[in-house]
């Protein structure tokens, strides 16, 4: 064997290396660190503007769960209506069925799992803030700190051991409802199939599948 | 307002797109003949030898936006991966324009200056590159010119539905040519951005400070100035009245620009020097056939200075959808 083969199959060998490395990047994420667990569930969060106060109790307590710095959430108040009758709009990830954030990653870290959730895989972000202006909900926040783009994750370790995200443990009216939307006997369930609680602005195209909201036309 | 993206995006999409547009001018300038009327061609030399470095500068810009990318770098390889997206189709459009367009404009520079090239040929250590020198030169430098525009119109256009793609999020950003024709303005507006600061920057600046007035070589030049100047005044007004028709958020974008908040940079900073001012100026030109070194220079300058502060005003006047 001369030396131009084995400087060849040497050379192969690296390339063969290289590629499976790039084929085995996007494969990074499965490998979630939330345990898979319930088969089939599909969640849903239906919020009932007509009990919130607008307290930010869920802001707070989303801003302590996920140990996020003083005056940043995944939870966004937009004051509606007038001043003599306000109303309040909270604004998280709505996690649609048709994620725009997803589509314009340009590393593929946005990803949606099979009941719904929308997630980031972190270790995929480079902080573009793409997602963050392709967002019409603007549900994005940055992690300054770690230089990557972050978001509501339903408190998914939470949920999947058989618990509540923080905002609905924390909501002090009540106006929070958390539960499986294909457990047609769940409150959720009921009060989407009542027709009451909407997916917020349809017309965006996203098809929002978790956040619905009860508003009361003005 | 959008705050994801402030400065340093306007900064490296100017690039991008000033890059490109000076390699579509040098290659015009190479295939229709006009960078061999002369013995020197300022225009094709420094529009083939510039885009490659202006467009290194943009993405080196581009990277230090990235929040993560800069500390974990092997992350920018994931970029090149996700093909739903516009910010791929970029990254690989810079991957492969920057070599060419590097390419492209050492082999200008080359024949453009001989004794660089004999003294290239002259060094002992470069003889393993022997081989090289059997290519015809100009020939081989037309088949780089030629990829390097179809890369550079890529380049353009790509800077503008970057910012087109986000849809419902931003509607100033994704506002059709007109309210009827579903083609989104950005990309065509930066097309035509992206050429004429490539002209303002190889043929009023740098061949005006060269040679003189570049009128005196070419005459339709003031001509081809006033109609790139004409049409990008028709591709704004377009935009603004699609913006203000459509409503809500994007005819808030409208506004602040025609008489709010961004009214000076557009007014003093874009129309006056980017458009008013060259249009004028060469006008004067075409009309009298005289072309002064400052006005040359003047217009250049303010047709610069007007598409860098052109992609900041699209960037800043982004107002997100109303919830």
């Amino acid at each position: 064997m001369d030396r131009s083969t084995l400087s060849r199959r040497r050379f192969l060998g690296l390339a063969a290396a290289g590629a499976a490395a790039a084929l085995g990047l996007p494969l990074l994420r499965d490998i979630p660190s939330v345990a898979e667990g319930r088969p089939g569930a599909r969640y849903a969060l239906v919020i009932d503007t007509t009990r919130c106060t607008g307290c930010g109790a869920c802001i707070e307590a989303c801003r302590l769960r996920n140990h996020l710095p003083e005056g940043v959430s995944y939870i966004r108040r937009i004051v509606k209506g007038n001043s003599r009758n306000p109303w309040f709009l909270m604004i998280q990830c709505q996690h649609c069925a048709n994620p725009p954030c997803a589509t314009v990653c340009p590393t593929n870290a946005t990803y949606r799992r099979e009941d719904g959730v929308v997630l980031i895989d972190e270790r995929l972000c480079v902080g573009c803030r793409y997602c963050m202006q392709a967002c019409p909900y603007q549900a994005r926040v940055f992690d300054e700190e770690r230089g990557v783009a972050d978001k509501c994750w339903l408190c998914l370790p939470w949920v999947l051991g058989g618990g509540l995200p923080a905002c609905v443990e924390a909501c002090i009216p009540g106006a929070r409802f958390f539960g499986r939307a294909d457990d047609p006997s769940s409150g959720v369930a009921q009060l989407i199939a009542s027709g009451r609680a909407k997916p917020l602005h349809p017309e965006f195209g996203t098809e929002p599948s978790i956040l619905s909201y009860i508003i009361e036309e003005e | 307002m959008q705050t994801a993206w402030g400065w340093l995006p306007a900064i490296y999409l100017f690039l991008g797109g000033m890059g490109a547009g000076a390699l579509m001018v040098a290659a015009t300038f190479e295939f229709y003949g006009k960078r061999y009327q002369y013995d020197f061609c300022p225009t094709a030399l420094v529009g083939a030898t510039v885009s490659g470095p202006l467009v290194i500068l943009g993405t080196i810009l581009l990277i230090f936006d990235l929040g993560a990318g800069l500390r974990e770098p092997w992350r920018i390889l994931y970029m090149f991966t996700h093909f739903s997206s516009v910010m791929t189709w970029g990254v690989w459009l810079l991957t492969l324009f920057i070599p060419v367009s590097m390419v492209y404009g050492f082999l200008e520079y080359l024949d453009s200056f001989p004794a660089a090239r004999e003294w290239l040929r002259a060094r002992q250590w470069l003889g393993w590159t022997k081989f090289l020198w059997i290519l015809p030169l100009r020939r081989t430098k037309r088949v780089f010119a030629g990829i390097g525009v179809v890369l550079a119109v890529g380049v353009a256009i790509y800077t503008g539905i970057l910012l087109s793609a986000v849809g419902p999020a931003i509607p100033f950003w994704s506002t059709r040519v007109l309210p009827f024709i579903p083609i989104p303005m950005m990309p065509v507006l930066f097309l035509v951005s992206a050429l004429s600061t490539g002209l303002g920057l190889t043929v009023d600046l740098a061949a005006t400070l060269a040679v003189g007035p570049m009128e005196q070589r070419v005459k339709s030049l003031p001509w081809i100035h006033m109609a790139f100047i004409g049409v990008e005044t028709l591709l704004l007004g377009m935009l603004l009245i699609t913006a203000l028709v459509d409503g809500g958020s994007a005819a808030q974008s409208a506004r602040e620009i025609i008489a709010g908040s961004h009214a000076v940079v557009f007014w003093v900073l874009i129309v006056i020097p980017g458009f008013i001012f060259p249009f004028v100026v060469h006008a004067y030109a075409a009309g009298l056939g005289r072309h002064s070194l400052v006005s040359g220079v003047g217009s250049g300058i303010g047709i610069v200075v007007a598409g860098l502060f052109l992609r900041y005003l699209i960037l800043v006047s982004g107002i997100p959808a109303a919830l």
